[in-house]
């Protein structure tokens, strides 16, 4: 996703705070326009931890429930969708925990198989053995690497989603980096 | 490996790690709205009708009572000092030009009493409640318990209506847009068992009648 949109998505207008002034009196036609506005994004770095379709979905749900009932108690001290995405983190994290297996899914092979096409020049093997070894970092590498690698997030931003300084986020990617040149330093020298 | 092959790698991974499906938005929202939005009664498996009617009469009743606790040690000195002056009203026509203020005031106030009950939704109507009827409801409140600690209270009728409009006030001025149903059924049943509005012209056909 280009910086832009995520630097935008990070800068509610006066419409969006008044969107969420009539989402806490009730307002359903604003609560479905700021879901709108954020629900493919909350879905997309839901999907990006979980990696399953239907727990991406639910997740989604399960985040603007718990954002419209807690939304009386927003109070503007940080941006709208910074609050929003360390919820998305948070409660997707929470879900993983409770379904480990779901990081060796079969459907992490079947995705990447699909999307051979986009990039023929990576070897198909490697890109399995990435994913699977991206998989394997702990939940606090996998999750600063994914949104800043991977989603395009700033160390800033993956910084407050997680509740860590911005550089506690660069740490834990420069980590995630080195564990995974050292996952597939082997896999390499074998080619 | 080096620096720029993991970033080619990591590139790749961009592209082909974990990419997110079309999101079904319209399906997640029908359940988002389902569930964040469902009427509390439904949503919760908390405490049942009756319960919560029985919550809401005991708060009431504590909110009349440190009303009036709070309205007498405000009031106490002016009423006394009327109350004085009105202990045979009947056999002392000074007593009687001293009620007079009294019986203005309680005709204003069963006025706006019954303006306000009427602009009411009632139950189930569906109508928008006006915004500024739980403030109007307030003022009105403090009217009436000052009204209940005067000379007008010695009437037994007009004590006893000014003592039931005294729990709709109070349950006018705590209407929450999110408890509207609920409310408003606890006040159109009070309005319709205790024949408020009746009364309140009654009252005030009657008012020129009284003596305090």
């Amino acid at each position: 996703m280009p910086r832009a949109a995520i630097a935008s998505s990070f800068d509610p207008t006066n419409d969006e705070r008044s969107l969420i002034a009539k989402v806490v009196i009730g307002d359903r036609v604003a609560a479905r326009a700021l879901y709108e506005t954020h629900a493919a994004r909350v879905h997309r770095i839901a999907y990006r931890i979980c990696g399953d379709a239907e727990l991406a979905a639910d997740l989604t749900q399960d985040v603007f429930v718990l954002v419209f009932r807690e939304l009386p108690k927003f109070r503007g001290e940080s941006a709208f969708a910074t609050w929003l995405h360390r919820i998305a983190v948070t409660v997707s994290l929470n879900a993983m925990r409770k379904v480990k297996r779901l990081r060796e899914r079969e459907t992490d092979l079947d995705e990447a198989r699909h999307h051979e096409h986009e990039s023929g020049d990576i070897d198909p093997d490697l890109r399995e053995r990435l994913a699977a070894a991206i998989d394997a970092l702990p939940d606090g590498l996998r999750v600063a690497l994914v949104m800043h690698t991977i989603e395009g997030y700033t160390h800033a931003e993956v910084g407050s989603a997680l509740g860590i300084a911005e550089g506690t986020s660069k740490a834990r990617v420069f980590e995630a980096r080195a564990r995974l040149r050292e996952a597939l330093g082997d896999f390499l020298e074998e080619r | 490996m080096d620096e720029k092959r993991l970033d080619e790698l990591l590139d790749d991974a961009a592209r082909t790690y974990h990419v997110p499906p079309e999101p079904p938005l319209d399906a997640i929202w029908s359940r988002v709205e389902a569930e964040a939005f469902a009427p509390v009664t439904a949503r919760r498996s908390g405490p049942g009708w009756r319960v919560l009617t029985a919550a809401i009469a005991a708060s009431l009743v504590l909110g009349v009572a440190m009303g009036r606790y709070s309205t007498r040690a405000e009031r106490a000195a002016a009423i006394a000092a009327v109350n004085a002056s009105t202990v045979t009203p009947a056999a002392n026509p000074a007593a009687q030009a001293a009620a007079a203020p009294y019986q203005r005031a309680t005709e204003e106030f069963l006025g706006s009493t019954a303006l306000l009950l009427a602009a009411l939704p009632r139950d189930g109507s569906g109508g928008q409640m006006p915004t500024l009827l739980p403030d109007q409801a307030a003022e009105l409140l403090t009217t009436t318990r000052l009204l209940l600690d005067s000379p007008v209270s010695a009437n037994p009728r007009m004590k006893a209506l000014l003592q039931d409009l005294e729990l709709v006030l109070a349950q006018v001025a705590r209407l929450q847009p999110r408890r509207e149903n609920v409310t408003l059924t606890l006040i159109s049943q009070t309005l319709e068992e205790r024949e408020l509005v009746p009364r309140i012209r009654s009252a005030v056909a009657d008012l020129s009648t009284f003596d305090y």
